[in-house]
């Protein structure tokens, strides 16, 4: 036992140094789990703070596109108004309910292999792990995880993101994940050979898992490839949000959706 | 054998650590070079200091990044990984470290200091992308990222060791 521990005490260095190695090695793939409520992330009030003051000062800069993405927003909303005045829930079919809570962007990255965005809004606004977040565009993210104020969102440019997702002229599922190529193309995947898939053709959230909202834009069909041997298409899209601009972001709030979930345990 | 510079090592954490924090993956050169200049603060930590404590030392500063950058046990892991071959790295390039205290341009000269802390960056950086990376895939991107930002952070903390330490007074 004295041997063995002035051993030790001899490779201390070694030691200390294998020992931090393993703990580092189980905090990246613990935190590789979906959803955690995990402190060392950039939702803990130290570090969201510092990047809020600094988004503060850069948003000066960016007040310009801020601007214009809220006409926008006002265009679109004016539009969906006018819509709904028109087609006033006329056959009834109960639709599920929804609200969006808007965040502000703090931090957001786009370049790296796996990115992240935080927002401003957290468990006192009512966002929690797993809901999804989108733009005026379309699809952001979703939400990983959440403290009282702030919330770590994966970005649609994460691997570990899948969107479910219909071709819209076709109806046909399929889902959306991006190929850590750029930070505007993801890869279309599970497209069957017999539908015929066309550049141009729009890919937007199928609604199916209570994250997402249906019809909201994912992106646009930009390259199409079907070998003789493939059961389904290698396709490329381009999303449709611009991830390098991005001042606020809403986080989609589903009333109902604890009720599907145990429907769905059944 | 000299003392502790303790300004320099103050310059060094305020110029090098603090100020990387808030900007953090938000510069990028090139569209792919991000700079993680923070590590110039732990290879530049005073070359006197047992090693155990610069693990840990390592260990938590990389741990303070990655709470800013979602990567808990990346940069920690790369810092703690640098700060281990460290010293072995010194004694490789720098011949004479019998009076070695204050590691800069002028007391390791500057080739010196170019031999001693960019491959040492060039490891901390290549071991974070890799792993960010989860493997080699699309290698011509990683490897051209890894060297791009290496560069870029070497030469922010070659500038900032310039700027902080004085300059010898002649004689």
């Amino acid at each position: 036992m004295r041997k063995l521990l002035d051993f030790l005490y001899r490779r201390r260095t070694f030691a200390i140094f294998l020992g931090l190695e393993i703990v580092c090695v189980w905090l990246i793939v613990s935190f590789n789990q979906r959803q955690n409520a995990d402190f060392l992330n950039s939702s803990n009030a130290l570090s969201a703070r510092i990047s809020t003051s600094s988004q503060n000062v850069s948003d000066y800069f960016d007040l310009i596109e801020i601007n214009q993405q809220l006409m926008l927003e006002n265009e679109q909303l004016q539009a969906r108004l006018n819509a709904n005045i028109a087609y006033a829930d006329s056959l009834g079919i109960p639709s599920e309910t929804y609200r969006v809570q808007g965040a502000r962007v703090i931090n957001n990255t786009f370049r790296r292999s796996t990115n992240f965005l935080t927002i401003l809004g957290g468990r006192e606004q009512g966002i929690f792990p797993g809901m999804g977040v989108i733009s005026t565009a379309g699809v952001v993210g979703q939400v990983k995880s959440a403290s009282n104020r702030y919330a770590t969102v994966y970005s649609m440019l994460h691997p570990q993101m899948i969107v479910s997702s219909t071709v819209k002229r076709t109806n046909t599922n399929c889902s959306v994940q991006w190929d850590q190529e750029s930070y505007d193309v993801a890869s279309l995947k599970f497209v069957p050979r017999h539908i015929g898939l066309k550049e141009g053709d729009t890919i937007v959230t199928s609604g199916f898992n209570s994250v997402f909202p249906p019809n909201i834009n994912v992106g646009v069909v930009s390259e199409v490839n079907l070998e003789d041997h493939m059961t389904f298409y290698d396709a490329k899209i381009k999303l449709s949000v611009d991830f390098t601009s991005l001042p606020s972001v809403f986080v989609v709030v589903y009333e109902t959706k604890w009720e599907k979930d145990s429907v769905e345990a059944l | 054998m000299n003392r502790v510079n303790i300004r320099e090592q103050v310059s060094n954490f305020i110029a090098l650590f603090v100020i990387q924090l808030p900007m953090l993956y938000r510069i990028t050169l090139l569209d792919r070079a991000f700079g993680f200049f923070y590590i110039g603060f732990l290879i530049l930590l005073p070359f006197r200091l047992s090693r155990s404590y610069l693990l840990v030392a390592g260990f938590f500063a990389g741990l303070i990044v990655d709470m800013f950058s979602n990567t808990p046990g990346i940069h920690a892991g790369a810092c703690v990984f640098v700060m281990y071959i460290r010293d072995l790295w010194l004694k490789i390039v720098v011949d004479d470290t019998e009076d070695l205290t204050n590691i800069n341009y002028i007391s390791i000269k500057k080739t010196g200091f170019i031999l001693y802390a960019f491959p040492l960056v060039l490891v901390h950086h290549l071991v974070i992308f890799l792993v960010e990376n989860g493997g080699l895939y699309l290698f011509v991107n990683l490897i051209t990222k890894t060297i791009l930002s290496a560069l870029f952070s070497f030469i922010i903390i070659f500038v900032l060791n310039y700027l902080i330490v004085p300059k010898p007074r002649r004689q």
